[in-house]
This record gives C-alpha cells, sequence and structure tokens, in this order.
C-alpha cells in the first residue's frame, strides 16, 4: 500500500489504557467499540491491566461491566483491586459493576452468555465489558461448532452495539491460531513473564491493533502500587529537524590525551573507552565528568559498580569536592547491578536527555548492562537507539567496557560497542607485573588522531598520557 | 446486582419520557439486516414509546412506506435490492412518501452522500440508544413543526 489513510479521529475514538506509557505504545490506546482480548499466562498482570483501564475510564453516564466467569473468583478480584492506588471504591457497583456469571455458565452452557449479554444492554447500557476469563469458557463446551456459534454471537452483538469488549485470558502462543475468539478480535495484547537470573522480567507485546499502528515488540512493565508501569522499547529518533552537529571539541580532561585526538573528541559524539579491570577507566572517566563540570557543561555519570560514597571518596583523591561538583551541574547516577532492568533504566536515561540540559554523559560499565540483558540484541539496539538521541540531543558520551585481560578485542559485545561508537580509546596493562598502562586511540570518526600506541600514568591525583 | 447507575447528569434525555406530543403513534421503519442491530434498536424504540416496524432489503422497505407511512424510516445503507441511499431518494423523490423523514444510520461513514440522498439526518454505527432516541425525537419535533421539549444531548 502506498497511501495512508488517515481517518477522522472523533469517528475513531480511543479508550485509554491509564497508563500514559501503554497508550503510547498502542498509538493512542484501544479503539472504541471493539473487541480486545488480553492474554497471558496467570500472574502476569492481566486482571491489573484491565481493572486500572477500567477505573481510567469510569464515570457516572454509563457504568462499565466486569463479568468473572469460571476461573476467576469475584470476591477475589475486588479484593485484590483495592491495594492500588487507581481504585476508588465510590464507583463500585455504580460506575463499575461486578458480576459473577460462573453459576450460570456451569449450569447452561456457553450460549447462555450472549442472551446474558444483551439483556444486561438492555438495562444498564454499559460502555465497557470485561469477561475474565473469557478463556474458561471454552472448558464447558466439548462442542467446538457450539463454541464457533456462541462467539460469532457475541461478535455480532459487542460490534452492533456502542461498547468496548475486553475479553481476559490464560491463552498461550498457540491458542491464537485455536480460538475463533482471535479471529473477531480488534487487538491482541499478551502479557508475559520471563525469568531473569532471581527475578523475573514482565513484558507487554501487541499482536495484532486492526487499524491503527502500533509500537512493535516486547516493551517492559513493573507492576507498582500505581498498578502498570511500562517502558516502551525505545527506538532510534527521528532526526529533529534543527538536528545540527556540534563543530566544537570536548576535552578529555586528561593531559595529553586531548593532544592525542587532535584538541578533544568531537562534541555530541560517542566514546568507547576500553580496557581491563584495573587499567583506569574509571579515572579517565571521572576526569572526563569533573572537565565538563569545570566548563560549566551539566553532566551525567551513570555507574553501577562503585555506590556514591566509594565515588565520592575517588573524587576527593582528584582534590575534588563533591558537594561542590553536584552543586555545579554534576548529577551521580547510581545503580544496583541486582536490581538493573536495562528497559526501565535506558527509559530514564533516553527522558533524563531529553527533558534536560545535559551535555555530557558517562556510562560506566556498558558491560554492566549486557550482563544484566535477558536479551542481548535488543541490548544492542537500545544501546544503538540511545547514542543516536545523544548525537540529537548534542550530548558528548563516554561508555567504558571492561574487556577481557588480553583485550584481544574478540568479545561480541566489544565488537558490537565498538562498530556503534564514534570513537574507541583502548588501554592496555604491560610489563611484567602487568602494572605499566598503554593507551591507544583505535578509530576517531571525522578526524584524525595519534595512532602511537602511548604510556598512560595513573596516579592518586589524576591520569595523564606521557 | 444490576443497577441502573446513579445519573448525575440532569442534563441526559431520559429514555422513557410521558412526552406523547411526539411520540405517540409516532411509527418508525427500520430498515436492517444485522439481527442484533435490529433486536437492540427495537427495544430501545420501543421503550422510548414508538411503534417498529421492520425491513430487512430496501424494496420491502420502499413498498412498505408507501403502505404503512411511517413518521421516520431509520435505514442502513448496506442492505439488499436496493440500497439506503437510493430507498432515501425515492422515498423523496415519490409524492406519497416524501414527507416520510429519513435517518441513515449506517457503520459507513456516508454522512455526505447521505446529504445528497436527500436524507434529514445521519448517525453513524454502533447503536448508542441515548443519541438514537434524541435523534429521532428531535427529527418528530422538526416534522411537527415544533421545538423539541428536551433538548436532544
Amino acid at each position: 500500500m502506498t497511501t495512508s489513510v488517515v481517518p477522522d479521529p472523533s469517528l475513531f475514538p480511543r479508550i485509554s489504557t491509564g497508563n500514559e506509557q501503554a497508550d503510547e505504545v498502542l498509538c493512542g490506546g484501544f479503539p472504541a467499540n471493539s473487541i480486545n482480548i488480553i492474554m497471558g499466562q496467570p500472574g502476569t498482570g492481566k486482571t491489573i491491566f484491565a481493572e486500572q483501564l477500567l477505573f481510567e475510564n469510569a464515570s457516572a453516564d454509563r457504568p462499565i461491566l466486569y463479568v468473572t466467569t469460571l476461573s476467576e473468583p469475584l470476591s477475589k478480584v475486588v479484593s485484590y483491586v483495592q491495594r492500588f492506588s487507581f481504585f476508588d471504591a465510590d464507583k463500585l457497583g455504580t460506575e463499575i459493576q461486578y458480576e459473577d456469571l460462573g453459576a450460570e455458565l456451569a449450569r447452561d452452557g456457553p450460549a447462555a452468555l450472549v442472551p446474558h449479554l444483551r439483556e444486561t444492554i438492555q438495562t444498564i447500557s454499559p460502555k465497557i465489558i470485561v469477561i475474565d476469563s473469557f478463556r474458561a469458557i471454552h472448558d464447558l463446551s466439548d462442542s467446538v461448532p457450539e463454541m464457533r456459534r456462541m462467539i460469532s454471537n457475541l461478535a455480532g452483538l459487542l460490534s452492533s452495539y456502542d461498547v468496548t469488549a475486553f475479553l481476559l485470558g490464560e491463552y498461550t502462543t498457540a491458542d491464537i491460531q485455536r480460538y475463533p475468539e482471535f479471529a473477531v478480535s480488534d487487538a491482541i495484547i499478551e502479557l508475559a513473564r520471563q525469568p531473569l537470573g532471581t527475578r523475573d522480567e514482565r513484558f507487554l507485546r501487541v499482536i495484532k491493533l486492526r487499524g491503527s499502528g502500533y509500537r512493535e515488540g516486547q516493551h517492559a512493565f513493573r507492576i507498582t502500587g500505581n498498578g502498570i508501569d511500562l517502558f516502551p522499547r525505545l527506538v532510534a529518533p527521528r532526526v529533529a529537524p534543527d538536528y545540527q552537529v556540534r563543530l566544537d571539541r570536548s576535552s578529555t580532561g586528561v593531559p595529553g590525551l586531548d593532544e592525542m585526538l587532535e584538541g578533544g573528541i568531537w562534541s555530541g559524539t560517542t566514546t568507547l573507552l576500553v580496557g581491563p579491570t584495573g587499567s583506569g577507566k574509571t579515572t579517565i572517566a571521572l576526569r572526563f565528568a569533573l572537565e565538563g563540570i569545570s566548563r560549566g557543561e551539566p553532566t551525567l555519570y551513570v555507574n553501577f559498580q562503585e555506590n556514591p560514597a566509594q565515588l565520592a571518596r575517588a573524587m576527593s583523591n582528584f582534590g575534588t569536592d563533591v558537594e561542590h561538583a553536584t552543586s555545579s551541574g554534576l548529577e551521580l547516577l547510581y545503580v544496583s547491578p541486582v536490581e538493573l532492568q536495562i528497559d526501565s533504566f535506558v527509559v530514564e536515561l533516553f527522558q533524563r536527555i531529553k527533558t534536560g540540559s545535559l551535555r555530557r554523559v558517562v556510562i560506566d560499565a556498558v558491560g554492566d548492562l549486557a550482563a544484566a540483558a535477558s536479551d542481548v540484541p535488543r541490548l544492542h539496539d537500545y544501546l544503538y537507539s540511545l547514542v543516536q538521541h545523544f548525537a540529537v540531543c548534542g550530548v558528548t558520551s563516554l561508555l567504558t567496557f571492561e574487556s577481557g585481560l588480553s583485550s584481544t578485542g574478540g568479545d561480541m559485545h566489544e565488537q558490537r560497542f565498538s562498530y556503534m561508537s564514534d570513537n574507541v580509546i583502548q588501554i592496555a596493562l604491560g610489563g611484567e607485573e602487568r602494572t605499566r598502562r598503554t593507551i591507544r586511540i583505535i578509530k576517531t570518526r571525522n578526524s584524525g588522531h595519534d595512532p602511537v600506541v602511548r604510556e598512560l600514568v595513573i596516579g592518586a591525583t589524576g591520569a595523564r598520557v606521557s | 446486582m444490576m443497577q441502573k447507575p446513579s445519573l448525575s447528569t440532569p442534563s441526559t434525555t431520559p429514555l422513557i419520557t410521558n412526552d406523547r406530543h411526539v411520540s405517540h403513534n409516532a411509527i418508525i421503519l427500520v430498515v436492517e439486516r444485522d439481527p442484533h442491530v435490529r433486536d437492540l434498536e427495537a427495544f430501545f424504540l420501543n421503550e422510548a414509546g414508538f411503534g417498529v416496524e421492520f425491513a430487512t432489503d430496501g424494496v420491502a422497505a420502499l413498498e412498505m412506506a408507501r403502505a404503512i407511512k411511517p413518521d421516520i424510516i431509520i435505514t442502513e445503507v448496506l442492505v439488499p435490492r436496493l440500497d439506503g441511499l437510493a430507498l432515501c431518494r425515492q422515498v423523496k423523490r415519490d409524492p406519497a412518501t416524501r414527507r416520510t423523514v429519513v435517518l441513515i444510520f449506517s457503520i459507513l461513514a456516508a454522512e455526505g452522500r447521505a446529504r445528497e440522498a436527500g436524507a434529514d439526518a445521519f448517525l453513524m454505527k454502533p447503536l448508542a440508544e441515548r443519541r438514537l432516541v434524541s435523534t429521532v425525537r428531535e427529527l418528530l419535533a422538526r416534522q411537527a413543526g415544533l421545538a423539541p421539549t428536551t433538548s436532544p444531548t
């Protein structure tokens, strides 16, 4: 298709999920007057997702109906939802009405559902109907034709009336081909949980959204007291019309290194600093950050290894007063590697870049991100996208990466990170005791550099190239 | 356990009214093929005090329009044999039926084509009973040369 159809938004209103980020993923929310499926294994957050949407959309004009079937006891659904901040007891029984249809369905079979809903439409005019769990209704019938008839009938009823329906269910991916409700649905949202080390990561994925664009892929989320907290997958920025390459250079703050770089690194570029443990990466990274502060450039220093006290000590070794540095524009962001969730971290970083006045960013070390990532290609996508955002926003960044002691450069991440960085600087340890440090510039994009391997001296007060 | 929501907005038009002036004897011909829409339309229009007759295609609807002289025809565009817009044009052309109000009620965004066909009003599906009933009342009031007694929402 070559033409894009832009529908009149007033003709095709949207239903908000109650979560700004989820609405963004859905390009504005669920289409109104649609049939939507929220699928996922038990414990993935389907009910919370639905409840948050209901409380967001509740209003006095027309009620919302939440029907439980056979898997979710009504009392459990209602009592659980009270823990969330979006819960509002005044809306219960009026704006949001709960109904347990389990016994009726068990007695009369799946065919009882549609006449019941028709009567409900005639008596209370609901604007939203949730059926939780819809999949459980399949367990009541061995007859595939009976279920097909019921679902076709249900789709006919729901689409004839001004109502938006959500069918919740413990469906698996294989069920999408098997059950007819997927064919009649306008949107399918999958919630999933994947173990990662000692934690679980939760993801939301749009499988289908009729008549609308949406953000593809897995979007991480957490469940908090406020409901769903979603982190849309990053995509590379559309280049802003006023995006201009900065034509100045940024000093690294390391005496001798700027000279090797023909006067510093191009502002707005990303530099990867690679070296084995103990080679002085953090020292150089701190120098780079403090140099930014001394030039009045707001700087963010992200760190996964040293806690703020350790970092403060390292800085005071350079004669820097941490309090003075932070009041002059240095922001320290410490994230424990144990708590690190890539998606939320990258989104937070991205938002700080977008909204703040940051000119320099240090990530020490990007390898820690790789260790926390359950999905390595996605991490690379994220970092690539982040680097693009740095460039568009004119932020000069330094990423450190711990190489193996041999520093052969054979590491997969190292290759990928080198590829996405504009400049690559490598530190090596040599000599019998491996105490002699050398520094070499491997690449600088759009700039010449000194290709000679030079000695790097790390002392108590900082680093310099001799 | 089911209950009507507390209607805190007094401006909402009540569905059932004793306003016989507008609804008394009013007969509505609904031209609709979808059984779900037909059932709900009948239910809500009956509840609002109107008499409802049905046709499932345009040709039958035209015959009924001449025979029973409904006050309003509510028709979908997509009906067989004679589509809703062609039905509207014929109703408006025939001196015997031209005073009949026509409301096009469709899944198609056909407001412009409805006006061109001479329809008195257009509503887009899905069925929202308050909008439908208030539109019908307004059309009847207009036809009777009277201002609506309750302002439609």
